[in-house]
């Protein structure tokens, strides 16, 4: 019943103390009352038996009597006290159960206070207690759950570095149970060297008493090093530091991260370095952040952390301060990619170009971080563009050098413009001729150009072998000095402190001899290439063999005075032989037939010209009838030949035998002839060739036959030398066309990302993107700049793709460009394939198509108007018909109504004629039929024609030629023209009008004007006569196509013809056509 | 009082509305100028006016607009008789207030059953 054991204790308590009171109480009373007894028994001294045996029974009574009373009082406190204590028990069992529940650990237990003794306290207390602790069990619990769902591992490590706990997280990450981590060192889990960066941060730890954090590796449980980030703290117990706590950060993705961000940035340096040109990251202090390996070498020292402009200009301020373009400057201001072409002198002299490209690298707001630059050297593209335009130049200033050579016979002449075009095509500021008069052994200056009279007269006269020219007229070799004040190979000359600088003397040579020099100068140093000095040189040459020629021509003029008789027919030929040489480009042509008249006039039985290749052979060039094709060989180079010997000796040779010289091989071709005469071809001192003529019978060559011959020969060296040349500046201007024409479409070319390489010329023309906006982007987002282009990028992106695939493919569309302006175009989209046949790019064409599309609108704008034009005539052929058919006229009407529908007819039918003239005119496909004509004749044929309709209006057409009768024209043209112009006038006229019909020569032109006294038509229509279907104000009194004058402005232009016209409202009108005159031959 | 105006600068057109309108007891007047035609109608005050476009000084759709700006004119039918056979000159047509829109060459018969369901009507 009661389980309490301090009810036990009470009861014992009780039992000892009933025991210890009251027995001996009740004991004493006992004793007490026999003692009473026994002296009452002696002072009464009452024996009696009965008495004492009642005395002993007294006692025996008296402890009955009190053993109830005894028993009432033990059970009366008994129970007292259990009712006393009932409370406390209460209270006492409620605070065991509370205590059993808490250990339980049900913390939500809270005891009633019954009483409001120490009991109540104690039970308070509890309570406080019970709530104290489940708030601190709660509070553990949650940093227990916090520690636990911590993503990042966790260990504690007592003061002797051994760890007393890690959180799941820890096992997680690194594999180890913490049954099996607490306790362990913390140096078990790491190796030597992160050992010992461990221990030596946990002692810095230790002695500063604040936490740190490093990085190091930790082992895994499978044995990987996983590196991580530690941030250790020490956990203080009052002052004193108790244990650490280290929160350990994976890094392996950082570290990663790291890594490749090292290896991207390697890789950047890679390309960088790669790139052929000079690559610099500069930032906004114009320090240089990063160089490429090319930029360093060029520098030869490492530029990074440099100021830009120092590095690259030593300059020690921004050069844009000093008023220089700046690239770097400009991106920044700009924030756009800037290019520019830098030029300037190498400390040796050599000009350089450098082309920079300037590009930002912005970040996400835009704002300009660094500027990339890339110097690009485009020395050697700018140096051959200059040489393209130089050698243009050069190759223009030959045409007309040697035109002039074949033109002209006055040798003043000649040398005059050939020093002008030297001087020219040089850039030279002067020059001048000096002429050898070999006899005085002295060079007189015959033409100047450039140098004052004064001067001329101090160096006009010059010794053979003194300056410059006299040693050039001796020793026949080109002289050209850059600067010639400064030049040590010249060691004295008058020019040297004249001012000149570039200078250069260039022999005339003749065939055999020293005509004379030309000196050029220039008051600028001038390099003379090697290139200048050997075109030079050729004009020297070609000059001399030029004046040669005159000298040779003239020499031969003079033969002819000598012996015109017997050379008269022959000089004829001869001047046939070099008008066709002259102006023979097409010499394979005329050749044939030069050496067919050589024939004649040598009365040879066979000519040929061999001519001479790189290997000395010599091949058949022409013939005048051979069995070998022409370029066949002839005489190898080591065969020894009549023309072989002719050449190397340098001089004609003339062998009366051929057949007994033992020493020359005969061709086949030749050997059946007898006397042979082989005279050599030179252009200067290039052998060109040998001509030879071969006789059956023997025959005596004379001197002046001789002569003639070489004559012969020469020119024909020049004209062939000249075709050759021709044909070699056509082939240049072929290739130069082929370029131009190439590039008449914008050219986008793109690498296989798609993204674009190059755009050409054309295409930043038509679309206003300049290449560097475009170049690098993908093709599709450099139109991004206009919302109207999505359907354009759409295209071009579907179009790029199939290239992608090789399959070329074309696409309509329209651009908008920068502009702003909208642009019709095609894109043609073509793989670019290398010899694999694997697409590595695409060419994209985009093509303004705007032209087409107005012809089409054109077109349209034509075919609208015509179908409209026809619908009024319609309207009385439809209308009326249907009316006359439907009974619906009457019968004094109806001839009026057939009347109209037959004129709107045969209008319709006119108009029908007069459209498809002009259409055949403008498609191009009507011809003109020239013929010679009687003018006269016409204008009576036309007359006739036109009787009816005069005689119907008492109209008079006359006529005045002028004298002018046959002429040549396109009779079917000019009678259209006339019949057109007279019946305007005729139509335009009130009754009995006057036509006038003038012919009269204007120059080179053949002028037919028609006057006649009409209406006159309005200012205002004047300018409209000839816009098709245009009737002006007199159109609503007369009917008519509108198409007339149209007709007859296209005939005009097609004959290149005009027409004109004055008119005067109500006196008249003068209509004036204008064609080229054409005799009759 | 006329009934219906003609106004073209073509006679024959003229010509066969006239006669073919006359013929079914319509009143007509035909006018070759559209200079003075807006005099002309205010006087007349037809039922129907035919229009040509194209005409020389004051084109048709030019007058339509006036008469349609008219208060007194603006509930008159009119009808467009055109060579111009687009379909935006159509449209233009249709909005400056052209009840019926006909494209030369037409056919008098179809054009007098117009007009006739046009006078009817009003």
């Amino acid at each position: 019943m009661f389980k309490t054991r301090i009810i036990y204790r009470f009861i014992t308590v009780l039992l000892v103390f009933a025991l210890m009171i009251v027995v001996p109480f009740s004991l004493s009373v006992v004793k007490q009352a026999q003692k009473m007894i026994e002296e009452e028994e002696k002072v009464e001294q009452v024996q009696s038996e009965e008495y004492r045996n009642m005395h002993r029974e007294f006692t025996d009574r008296l402890v009955g009597q009190m053993l109830p009373f005894i028993f009432y009082i033990l059970v009366l406190s008994f129970i007292m006290a259990i009712f006393f204590l009932r409370t406390l028990l209460i209270s006492l069992k409620n605070l065991q159960k509370g205590s059993r529940a808490l250990q339980e650990g049900r913390l939500d237990t809270r005891l009633p206070v019954i009483s409001d003794d120490e009991l109540g306290d104690v039970t308070r207390t509890f309570n406080d207690m019970a709530e104290s602790l489940k708030n601190k069990t709660l509070e553990l619990g949650k940093k227990d759950l916090y520690i636990n769902a911590m993503l990042d591992p966790l260990w504690v490590v007592d003061i002797e570095d051994r760890v007393t706990d890690i959180n799941p997280a820890f096992t997680r990450l690194f594999g180890y149970s913490r049954e099996n981590m607490i306790g362990s060192s913390v140096y078990d889990f790491v190796d030597e060297r992160n050992g010992s960066i461990l221990r030596r941060q946990i002692e810095e730890m230790l002695d500063r008493g604040e936490s740190s954090i490093y990085e190091m590796n930790v082992l895994s449980k499978n044995g990987v090093q996983i590196p991580v980030l530690i941030s250790g703290s020490p956990i203080y117990s009052g002052d004193r530091i108790v244990a650490k706590i280290g929160v350990l950060k994976d890094f392996r993705e950082q570290s990663s991260l790291r890594n490749d961000l090292q290896q991207s940035l390697d890789y950047i340096e890679t390309i960088m370095d790669s790139i052929p040109d000079e690559i610099v990251v500069i930032d906004r202090n114009y320090r240089i952040n990063m160089a490429n390996r090319v930029s360093m070498l060029n520098a030869e020292r490492d530029l990074t952390g440099e100021l830009c402009h120092h590095a690259l200009h030593g300059s020690s301020v921004p050069c844009w301060t000093n008023g220089f373009e700046c690239p770097t400057q400009i991106v920044f201001s700009t924030g756009k990619t800037h290019k520019t072409v830098h030029e300037h002198l190498e400390p040796d002299g050599q000009k350089k170009y450098h082309e920079i490209i300037a590009s930002p690298v912005t970040d996400p707001s835009g704002k300009v971080l660094h500027v990339i630059e890339l110097l690009r050297d485009i020395t050697d593209r700018m140096k051959s563009e200059e040489q393209i335009v130089q050698k243009n130049m050069e190759l223009t200033a030959l045409n007309n050098i040697s035109s002039i050579l074949n033109r002209s016979l006055k040798p003043d002449d000649i040398f005059a413009k050939v020093l002008d075009k030297m001087i020219e095509m040089l850039d030279m500021d002067g020059g001048g001729i000096f002429f050898l008069d070999e006899a005085a052994k002295e060079m007189t200056c015959q033409y100047h150009k450039g140098v004052s009279e004064d001067y001329v007269k101090m160096i006009g006269r010059i010794r053979l072998g003194d300056d410059v020219p006299g040693k050039v007229a001796v020793t026949g070799q080109l002289i050209t000095t850059s600067d010639i004040a400064k030049d040590a190979r010249i060691e004295r000359s008058v020019m040297k402190h004249s001012g000149m600088r570039g200078y250069c003397c260039i022999p005339i040579k003749g065939k055999e001899r020293i005509i004379g020099v030309f000196c050029l100068f220039s008051f600028q140093t001038h390099l003379f290439t090697v290139e200048e000095e050997n075109i030079l040189s050729a004009i020297g040459e070609m000059t001399g063999m030029a004046l040669e020629n005159i000298r040779l021509y003239e020499r031969m003029r003079s033969l002819f005075e000598q012996q015109r008789n017997r050379w008269a027919d022959e000089h004829q030929q001869l001047l046939h032989i070099s008008g066709r040489l002259g102006a023979a480009v097409d010499i394979e042509d005329s050749m044939k037939q030069v050496l067919g008249l050589m024939k004649k006039v040598f009365r040879s039985d066979f000519v040929w010209m061999l001519s001479h290749d790189q290997g000395h052979n010599l091949l058949l060039r022409f013939a005048t009838e051979v069995s070998e094709k022409e370029g066949t060989v002839v005489y190898p180079s080591d065969v020894s030949s009549i023309e072989k010997y002719a050449l190397s000796k340098r001089h004609s040779v003339v062998v009366n035998d051929i057949r007994s010289e033992e020493k020359f091989y005969i061709s086949q071709d030749v050997s059946s002839y007898h006397s042979a005469v082989a005279v050599p071809m030179f252009v200067g001192e290039k052998p060109v060739g040998v001509c030879s003529l071969y006789y059956s019978m023997h025959r005596e060559f004379r001197e002046e036959d001789l002569r003639f011959m070489e004559i012969i020969t020469n020119m024909i060296s020049v004209a062939i030398e000249r075709s050759e040349f021709y044909a070699r500046a056509g082939k240049e201007k072929e290739l130069a066309d082929t370029i131009l024409q190439s590039v008449q479409e914008g050219i986008m070319t793109v690498d296989i990302g798609g993204r674009i390489i190059s755009v050409n010329q054309a295409f930043e023309k038509m679309t206003g993107i300049r290449p560097e906006r475009a170049i690098t982007l993908p093709v599709c987002e450099v139109f991004r700049f206009s919302e109207e282009n999505i359907s354009f990028r759409l295209l071009l992106g579907e179009s790029v793709e199939e290239a992608k695939q090789g399959i070329s493919t074309t696409r309509s569309s329209a651009v908008t460009t920068l502009y702003g302006n909208r642009v019709p175009v095609t894109i043609t989209s073509s793989p670019i394939l290398d010899r694999n046949g694997v697409v590595t790019g695409i060419v994209n064409l985009v093509r303004d198509v705007s032209r087409e599309k107005e012809l089409d609108k054109m077109k349209t704008e034509l075919i609208r108007s015509v179908s409209h034009e026809f619908r009024t005539p319609l309207s009385a052929i439809v209308g009326m018909t249907e009316m006359l058919l439907h009974g619906d006229v009457e019968d004094e009407k109806v001839n009026k109504y057939l009347g109209t529908i037959r004129n709107e007819g045969v209008r319709l039918s006119k108009m029908v004629t007069e459209l498809l003239s002009i259409a055949r005119i403008e498609s191009g496909k009507e011809t003109l039929k020239f013929s010679s004509l009687d003018l006269n004749e016409l204008m009576k044929e036309i007359t006739e024609a036109f009787g009816p309709l005069l005689s119907n209006k008492n109209a008079v057409l006359t006529y005045d030629l002028g004298g002018i009768r046959t002429i040549v024209a396109d009779e079917g043209k000019l009678k259209q023209l006339l019949i057109n112009f007279i019946d305007n006038s005729l139509t335009f006229s009130d009754e009995g009008c006057i036509i006038n019909v003038a012919a009269k020569r204007h120059d080179a032109m053949l002028e037919i004007s028609v006057t006649d006294n009409g209406w006159g038509i309005p200012d205002e229509d004047i300018a409209h006569l000839s816009e098709r279907f245009y009737r002006g104000r007199h159109g609503d009194r007369v009917k008519g196509t509108g198409l007339g004058l149209a007709l007859c402005q296209e005939i005009l232009s097609m004959l290149n013809g005009s027409m004109s016209i004055t008119s005067k409202l109500g006196e008249g009108t003068k209509i004036t056509m204008s064609i080229p005159h054409r005799e009759v031959p | 009082m006329s009934k219906v105006i003609v106004i073209d600068d073509e006679p024959f057109i003229l010509m066969m509305i006239e006669d073919k309108l006359k013929k079914a007891k319509i009143d007509v007047t035909t006018l070759r100028e559209s200079r003075n035609a807006l005099a002309v109608i205010r006087q007349h005050k037809p039922e129907l006016i035919i229009l040509d476009w194209m005409m020389p000084e004051l084109s048709g759709i030019d007058l339509c607009k006036m008469i349609k700006a008219d208060p007194e004119l603006k509930d008159i039918p009119i009808f467009m008789l055109t060579a111009k056979g687009q379909d935006s000159d159509e449209q233009q047509g249709i909005q400056c207030g052209v009840s019926r829109y006909i494209t030369k060459p037409f056919s008098p018969r179809s054009l007098l059953e117009m007009v006739q369901e046009t006078i009817g009507k009003s």
